[in-house]
């Protein structure tokens, strides 16, 4: 099974990710410096919500709250879509 | 989509691991996101089922006028136990979560097995706690508030708080997000919403759980309180009143154990759910 790249996966979420906000604009040029909070506007609930949504498009569970735990425990400010994007590709491809 | 119609809403859930059931229950104002980002899902689905969910008005659930109670929200609870099968279950419950923890003890006990509360103020308990307006968390907020120019008030009043953000400017509020910083930004942003429920009022009423009530609980209570709480007249009540009634102080916090100090509370809080479930620690 070929593994997903990291091009593919950023389609793939932007999809999850107006299916799941589908009041909110994402059409603004993201990248992966995009900061999920800061940039996008989402809050920490919308991020336990899109990791559902995204385990329902991949078809499995992913290590998501240890990925959103670690985050916290690194006293990160806010998420980068690139770094959602590799633990993505890591676990989901 | 892991959510359901319980009592004439929608309450968004979401669920994970295997055993006993403990059920998750949040503060007024906060929501799931803060079992999962201090890593409280994670450490408790190792040996637990844990369903954890955003009460009405909060997160993802929807927000219905009226039917923010302790009663209101025990009853919630029920529907949802119900709805998802659940055996009787040990509620881990923040603040008002553990009150409405406490009520679905005494109105569903077929549903409780057990309650470890979070710095849990009681409004049927209030005669107990006379500083009770003055509890340090709304101190701070008043004094975040009062740096736009806007004044929140002599006492806890959850319902001018909320009609305050929807009253704010756009000014006013963007310099209150740059404040609370980009984790804080969500948790401003719903106050406005509140503004349209009955909630403030609701969650400070005592709706039926009387101090005799509350005595009344058989089912096991841990009352973890926080080093620097307000309410610890309250946790000292429970100890001696309730039959079965353990406390323990959480150091270095003082009204949100679980992220100010997130090591010493799921330590806790696991100890004694393996101590009450007989569950034996399967991981760390």
């Amino acid at each position: 099974m070929t593994s997903r790249t990291a091009e593919q996966v950023y389609r793939e979420l932007g999809d999850v990710m107006a299916n799941t906000f589908p009041d909110r604009d994402f059409s603004a040029s993201v990248g992966p410096s995009t900061q999920v909070f800061a940039d996008l506007g989402l809050a920490s609930i919308d991020l336990v919500v899109l990791g559902e949504r995204l385990e329902l498009f991949y078809g499995r569970r992913l290590p998501y709250g240890q990925f959103l735990a670690e985050l916290r425990n690194r006293n990160v400010e806010d998420l980068e879509l690139g770094e959602l994007v590799a633990f993505l590709v890591r676990h989901a491809g | 989509m892991p959510e359901v119609e319980v009592n004439g809403t929608r309450i968004y859930y979401q669920q994970s691991g295997t055993g006993p059931d403990i059920v998750l229950i949040h503060a007024v104002t906060s929501n799931q996101a803060v079992w999962v980002f201090t890593g409280m899902v994670d450490a408790l689905s190792t040996d637990f089922r844990v369903t954890s969910y955003d009460m009405r008005g909060h997160g993802f659930s929807a927000r219905p006028a009226t039917g923010y109670t302790s009663a209101d929200m025990a009853e919630d609870f029920r529907c949802l136990h119900a709805k998802l099968g659940l055996q009787p279950a040990f509620i881990v419950g923040h603040s008002f979560g553990g009150v409405v923890g406490i009520h679905a003890a005494m109105t569903a006990p077929e549903c409780v097995a057990g309650i470890v509360l979070s710095d849990s103020f009681f409004p049927g308990l209030k005669e107990i706690e006379p500083n009770f307006g003055k509890a340090n968390v709304w101190m701070d907020l008043k004094e975040t508030f009062q740096t736009i120019g806007v004044d929140l008030g002599p006492v806890v009043d959850f319902t001018r708080l909320f009609r305050t953000a929807a009253n704010l400017t756009t000014q006013q509020m963007q310099t209150l997000e740059e404040k609370v910083g980009v984790l804080g930004r969500g948790w401003l942003r719903q106050l406005p919403k509140l503004a349209e429920t009955t909630c403030g009022d609701d969650v400070l009423a005592e709706a039926g759980l009387t101090a005799d009530k509350i005595k009344a609980v058989s089912q096991p209570v841990v009352a973890l309180y926080d080093e620097f709480s307000p309410f610890h007249a309250t946790c000292a009540w429970l100890e001696q009143y309730l039959p079965a009634c353990k406390s323990e102080i959480i150091p270095a916090a003082k009204h949100l154990a679980v992220v100010e100090n997130t090591i010493a509370f799921s330590a806790a809080v696991r100890r004694h759910l393996h101590r009450l479930t007989g569950v034996e620690v399967r991981n760390g």
